[in-house]
């Protein structure tokens, strides 16, 4: 018997021995406070500012001991912040209104995207020129009720019959189903990340931005905390952490091998050429049009509208609430008072 | 024989249909390709190689522990058998890839959840094929243990478990086989290695060739398991007779 069980016991002690090597370990935390913030995906070339923070040491400076921690699936960051995983999520902002109206408390901080990435593709000499041309054709979406709307708008907006275009659920699969032949367009793409990919590899790829096509603009990616732990030590934290963001993506701008570097020390699959490439992409829109606005700045007319477009497709259903974003923790918001959403 | 033959031709049928532009070769590249891939990103999938192997290692070991434990308890006690046969055919009706992501919230992203969810993978076939092996013990030769005043545990000990080695094994090689099954999705629902971890990451900049050469090291790790459970089993429980099929 004891030869059966001492293998078991062994067993079991280094099953609780994994457990345990989750824990964070405190020896590297010394007069720094631990931060943990959510991806919205795997790390990729939308993070690239963040990476260039860490990697540069501005979250050290910060007193932040900053933990940047990707999530299984784009479902779960806002799942995790709300049940206290995590210190910060990065997720979308048609996420984080859905996740309100399901009654969570959480709110946006800063914009790390402040423009849909969204987009309506299509491939080479299927190309899709204008959105008039959807008549009678299939669209791959990833099956988001949002994606589904963004689509109706768009056909509303182009005068095209609703009933003659086929939407299909192609999950995470866009590109493939686009290569494939599959579909005719897809509808959920990132113009800066799968277009920049496809256009990288000569598929000629044709490219209508939501905001063009009659979508209301939106921040695709923001940064969102918990309300209830913005209190004066939480609040202290998230300025320095939106701060030091904020540096690492000025630092990102001056010298874009940096972010990549980083990026690539924090995954050594991801290809250097494609990173760096949607790095460039995407560097217009890390900041606001408007230079008077900080990194990060929220617009709050903007936001009202797509709150508004939203209620109007029926994706949420409780009357507007308290404030869904804040621009107060924002680097030199203490400034601008008028902009202040917490409240 | 044949049946190098027959991978060799299917290989080279793949081949021209993607070099012969049948197929876009981001979609699905050819073997050559997948060789290459293999070659070039050698620094990047052996870690994540090394990960998962851990992971499936582990996995199958408390398998093995637990299952061996559940099938010697449900063969022993009528009572645990009535407890624990419902929980033991439920383990294998519940679909990895939805408990996967709750597993991993509860677990977290480090080892244990991958560990757990192998395991859950591997239990199945472990201990049904374990009982099984116990309760085909020969009638006679248990009569004649018991003509001789053994203890249910004698009993157990020097016929019941022997007997049932070659049943175990074949069990554990099932296990083997399906593991990796267990480590993907795992490793899918949160990790930062492992080969899974090297499919989604490769999947998501259509670097379609990585992504097979992964899935051939995943195809390779399951094949690799089985045989060296098939070596052991030969040395371990090699005295069992055996018929030949399709011998006389």
């Amino acid at each position: 018997m004891t030869r059966l069980l001492l293998p078991l016991a062994l067993l079991l002690l280094l099953l609780a021995g994994c457990g345990e090597k989750e824990e964070p370990s405190a020896a590297g935390a010394r007069d720094t406070e631990s931060f943990t913030v959510m991806l919205d995906y795997f790390p990729n070339a939308d993070h690239a500012g963040i990476y260039a923070a860490q990697a540069s040491g501005e979250y050290e400076r910060a007193g932040l001991d900053v933990e940047i921690q990707a999530p299984p699936d784009a479902a779960v960051p806002l799942k995790l912040l709300q049940a206290g995983r995590v210190d910060l999520a990065i997720s979308y902002e048609p996420e984080l209104l859905l996740a309100r109206d399901q009654g969570a408390d959480l709110i946006a901080v800063g914009a790390l995207v402040q423009k849909p990435l969204t987009s309506l593709m299509s491939l080479g000499d299927r190309a899709i020129e204008r959105p008039e041309q959807l008549a009678g054709k299939r669209v791959g979406t990833s099956g988001l009720a949002y994606q589904s709307a963004y689509l109706r708008t768009i056909l509303e907006q182009a005068g095209v019959d609703p009933s003659t275009v086929k939407e299909t659920n192609v999950g995470f699969k866009l590109t493939q189903a686009m290569l494939s032949k599959q579909v005719d367009a897809t509808l959920g793409a990132f113009w800066n990340y799968e277009g920049v990919d496809l256009e990288r590899r000569d598929r000629d790829p044709e490219i209508l931005r939501m905001e063009d096509l009659g979508v209301p603009t939106y921040n695709e990616l923001v940064f969102v905390a918990r309300r209830g732990d913005l209190d004066e030590v939480g609040a202290s934290r998230l300025r320095r952490f939106l701060q030091a963001t904020a540096r690492g993506h000025e630092a990102l701008e001056r010298r874009p091998a940096a972010g990549v570097d980083a990026l690539l020390e924090a995954d050594g699959g991801l290809d250097r050429g494609l990173q760096e490439a949607v790095v460039d992409a995407t560097l217009p829109v890390f900041f606001p049009e408007d230079d008077e606005r900080p990194f990060g700045y929220q617009d709050p007319a903007e936001w009202a509208a797509y709150e508004d477009w939203m209620r109007e497709n029926g994706l949420i259903k409780r009357p507007a609430g308290r404030a869904p974003l804040t621009n107060e923790f924002l680097p030199g918001e203490g400034l601008d008072p008028g902009t202040s959403g917490l409240g | 024989m044949t049946a190098a033959l027959i991978v060799l031709v299917l290989l080279a049928g793949w081949e021209a249909l993607v070099r012969l532009g049948g197929i876009d070769d981001l979609l699905l590249p050819a073997p050559t390709q997948v060789l290459d891939a293999l070659w070039t990103d050698r620094d990047l999938l052996a870690p994540d190689l090394a990960v998962t192997t851990w992971e499936v290692l582990l996995g199958l070991a408390a398998a093995i522990a637990a299952g061996g434990a559940v099938a010697i308890a449900m063969h022993v006690s009528s009572e645990a058998r009535r407890a624990l046969r419902p929980l033991v055919i439920g383990s294998q009706a519940v679909p990895v890839p939805v408990i996967a992501p709750l597993v991993v919230l509860v677990l977290g992203f480090g080892l244990a959840p991958k560990i757990l969810l192998v395991a859950l993978v591997c239990f199945f076939p472990v201990a049904i094929n374990l009982y099984d092996g116990l309760r085909d013990t020969d009638p006679d030769a248990r009569k004649l243990l018991r003509s001789l005043d053994a203890s249910r545990w004698q009993t157990l000990r020097m016929l019941e478990l022997p007997g049932a080695l070659p049943s175990a094994f074949t069990g554990i090689k099932i296990a083997a086989a399906v593991a990796v099954i267990g480590a993907v999705f795992a490793e899918w629902s949160g990790s930062d290695s492992g080969l899974g971890h090297a499919l989604l990451i490769a999947n998501g900049q259509l670097a379609t060739a990585r992504a097979f050469a992964a899935t051939f090291l995943l195809f390779l790790l399951a094949v690799c398991l089985y045989g060296a459970f098939a070596l052991l089993e030969r040395r371990v429980a090699g005295w069992t007779p055996r018929s030949t099929p399709g011998g006389p």
